[in-house]
């Protein structure tokens, strides 16, 4: 279930990302990051290896397409020693997000008390052995595949953070559900790949 | 190596034009059987990666560096630019997939399909370097017969090059260089998409419209032998879906036919 992608670009990069549903403990998750980051020591390193992911929340993500072109422009950015955040893993946040503003990023697209569905993520630069069973160490949730994203997907959300609701491409196909989300998607697919040269 | 062109590295060449080459790549890789296993990854084998477009615009020597790489990186925001306004309007053209403004490559989009001009008599003659050895077989019932087979009728085909046109510029956007060869029929969903909007620029004036059209009834009398009815039907599908706004613009092309695409300056 969880999905394995490679770059040979990238000094061969492997990225791990899975999906979670029911997911009961995301309050603690986000505490435990604020935490790791006080830690002091060799136990800070650790902790902060551990959790070293990228959570995000499923219901602001339109596609895998959407997930994949962040975690393209993100690798992108650190190859070029262009990050704007202090990891590649809230890179791939702040690329999710239309604005520049950081905390705004996080905020929307991370973790936060009220998530139930998460997209976790981790950017490698080779295989490690066991990702998934970390993943689920921390996740208290269950791993389901991508096929049920689809129904997580908040879309009046992402029209509203995007700025789309007069957009004349969906007034033209106003009812048709399913026609207005591939629109939609292929819109914010295409603004986070051009994010860096608008931004 | 840049990752970016390491990616070229592993691509195909399409074409190659003055300004860029384009290139058909793959982001990211299919696991090797070692890594899959290693993994513990239950991602399917069976995997198909989608391709990408990828449009590089490459160093141009006659230039000093710093000012090409500011030229490359404007002409790249440009073109996305461009593309995101006639998105938000409904117009049929590629997503975009990756930008690299430092290495001057823009990814879009794949789009299967076969351009306009190859499905218009007279349009056959090489395109591609890929279409060289296609060279002797073509001829002008191939066109006729690839439109066919897309189930499209010519007129249909024309009406919906008027309608896509008449999208972009009521969104204000010019194309820049409108050719038979710019426009696609996509082959999944019979859409015609707009393409290469490497010239496209942003402009209300009608001027730039009628000779947007200009250049596109130009390109079609160059390519397409006997096209002016199939050029009318362009214009009338336009008409239609331009409405109030087609009365100015139809009477700037005609001074457009006139006088040719430069405006005069004298004066």
């Amino acid at each position: 279930m969880m999905e394995t992608y490679y770059y040979s670009q990238f000094n061969h990069a492997v990225v791990h990302v899975a999906l979670f549903d029911d997911v009961t403990n995301s309050t603690a998750i986000r505490s435990r990051i604020i935490q790791a980051a006080r830690i002091l020591g060799v136990d800070g390193d650790t902790e902060r290896e551990a959790i070293n992911f990228a959570f995000i929340d499923a219901r602001l993500i339109s596609s895998l397409l959407h997930l994949q072109t962040a975690i393209y422009q993100a690798l992108l950015s650190e190859a070029q020693g262009q990050l704007r955040t202090k990891t590649i893993h809230s890179e791939i946040l702040w690329a999710l997000n239309p604005t520049n503003n950081i905390t705004e990023a996080i905020r929307r697209y991370g973790v936060s008390d009220a998530s139930t569905t998460l997209i976790v993520i981790r950017v490698d630069v080779s295989n490690i052995l066991d990702v998934q069973r970390r993943m689920c160490d921390i996740v208290q949730g269950s791993m389901v595949t991508f096929e049920a994203l689809k129904q997580m997907t908040d879309w009046s959300t992402i029209k509203k953070h995007y700025k789309l609701d007069a957009e004349p491409a969906l007034k033209e196909v106003q009812g048709k559900q399913d026609r207005e989300r591939a629109i939609v998607n292929n819109i914010i697919v295409s603004s986070v790949a051009m994010k860096n040269v608008v931004a | 190596m840049s990752p970016t062109q390491q990616l070229l590295q592993n691509a195909d060449l399409i074409s190659q034009g003055a300004e860029a080459k384009v290139y058909k790549a793959y982001l990211r890789q299919l696991p090797t059987s070692g890594q899959a296993r290693n993994a513990a990854s239950d991602s399917p084998d069976h995997e198909v990666l989608e391709p990408v477009l990828l449009k590089y615009r490459f160093h141009k020597q006659y230039r000093h560096p710093s000012l090409d790489t500011s030229l490359t990186r404007q002409r790249i925001a440009g073109e996305s630019r461009a593309l995101m306004r006639c998105m938000k309007s409904g117009v049929n053209v590629p997503g975009i997939r990756m930008v690299d403004a430092n290495e001057g490559v823009l990814g879009i989009e794949w789009i299967e399909g076969k351009s306009v001009r190859q499905l218009l008599p007279g349009g056959a003659e090489l395109e591609d370097i890929n279409e060289l050895e296609e060279m002797d077989e073509v001829d002008d019932t191939d066109a006729t017969d690839a439109l066919a087979e897309y189930g499209v009728s010519r007129d249909a085909l024309m009406d919906m090059i008027g309608v896509e046109i008449a999208k972009m510029h009521s969104s204000d956007v010019i194309h820049g260089d409108l050719t038979t060869s710019n426009m696609m029929l996509k082959k999944k969903t019979r859409d015609l998409v707009l393409i290469d909007f490497g010239l496209a620029y942003y402009s209300t004036l009608v001027e730039d419209k009628a000779v947007d059209l200009y250049v596109l009834e130009r390109a079609f009398a160059s390519t397409h032998p006997d096209s002016e009815p199939l050029f009318s039907g362009v214009l009338a599908a336009y008409e239609k879906r331009t409405g109030k706004n087609w009365v100015p613009i139809k009477r700037r092309l005609d001074d457009v036919r006139l006088r040719g695409r430069k405006r005069s300056m004298v004066g």
